[in-house]
């Protein structure tokens, strides 16, 4: 399989650290410079989740978000402003991942042509089946010194 | 003044009523255009609903149409705060009756310049 047409505007790592770094610094952060691309090999997250949202369209696409549950709580906490040392609930925890993969997979879709309806966030701890889709991009990032990654899929019909 | 904060992400509508509190907005909250609908009939002073699109129930783009049906809803103002960031969706939703677009991800000042745009907010009277 190869990368579709429309979709080739972001088989580029930039147009995603972009997005992510907008993101992060309107609303997570407060400031830039708190987000940066992962150097060195890829990253082992500690007990991961996965968040994504699908787009629909002639080729329906996934955009989804890895995180270890602790980097995930901690962004969870900046997003509600909530204390260091307060817990975060599942629901919460759901809620803001979800978000974020919400704001990411919207402003990827805006850099494609003709792309489909957005889905409402998913969220699992166990990575999902992809082994019939096709990865278009994965990469990752360094937010306060824990890894992210985000990872674009071609879903096969 | 009130404000209805209208999506299926709690984070999102504290984040969204944090800033229009800071501007002196009395806010209520809604997850999903029904419950927004039903927010509105309750609540006649509402001036300003903040609208997100993907929502399960009913969309912030159904909501939009829905209200605009409703004369006694005229003069409420629907600004929409969202990731569908394509130019038709803008359109759309302008179309059918939403007054301003805020993409996410947003800045506080960014909801507040709309806000000033759309003559809800007088900062000069403020300070």
């Amino acid at each position: 399989m190869t990368i579709p047409a429309t979709w080739e505007p972001l088989s580029d790592a930039d147009s995603v650290l972009t997005i992510a770094q907008d993101l992060f610094s309107t609303m997570i952060d407060g400031e830039p410079g708190h987000l940066y691309p992962w150097m060195g090999e890829r990253p082992t997250l500690e007990d991961p989740r996965f968040t994504w949202v699908d787009v629909a369209g002639s080729v329906a696409t996934r955009v989804m978000l890895m995180a270890g549950r602790a980097t995930g709580e901690q962004l969870t906490r900046s997003l509600l402003a909530m204390e260091e040392s307060e817990p975060v609930s599942d629901a919460d925890f759901a809620d803001a991942v979800g978000e974020i993969a919400n704001v990411v997979g919207g402003n990827v879709k805006s850099l494609v042509t003709n792309p489909g309806a957005l889905t409402l966030p998913v969220v699992t701890h166990e990575e999902p089946d992809m082994s019939k889709d096709f990865c278009l991009l994965e990469t990752y990032f360094g937010w306060r010194g824990a890894p992210l990654g985000v990872a674009l899929w071609a879903l096969t019909p | 003044m009130k404000a209805l904060v209208i999506d299926d992400s709690r984070v999102m509508r504290k984040i969204v009523s944090n800033v229009l509190v800071g501007v002196g907005f009395e806010c209520i909250e809604a997850e999903n255009g029904q419950v927004a609908l039903d927010q509105l009939e309750a609540h006649s002073d509402v001036v300003l609903c903040c609208i997100d699109w993907n929502m399960p129930v009913m969309t912030g783009f159904e909501f939009v149409v829905a209200a605009r049906k409703r004369p006694e809803w005229r003069n409420v103002t629907l600004m929409m705060v969202t990731t569908e960031g394509e130019q038709d969706q803008i359109v759309r939703a302008l179309a059918a009756g939403a007054h301003e677009y805020v993409l996410k991800p947003f800045t506080p000042e960014v909801i507040i310049a709309k806000l000033q745009f759309l003559g809800l907010v007088d900062l000069k009277e403020m300070a």
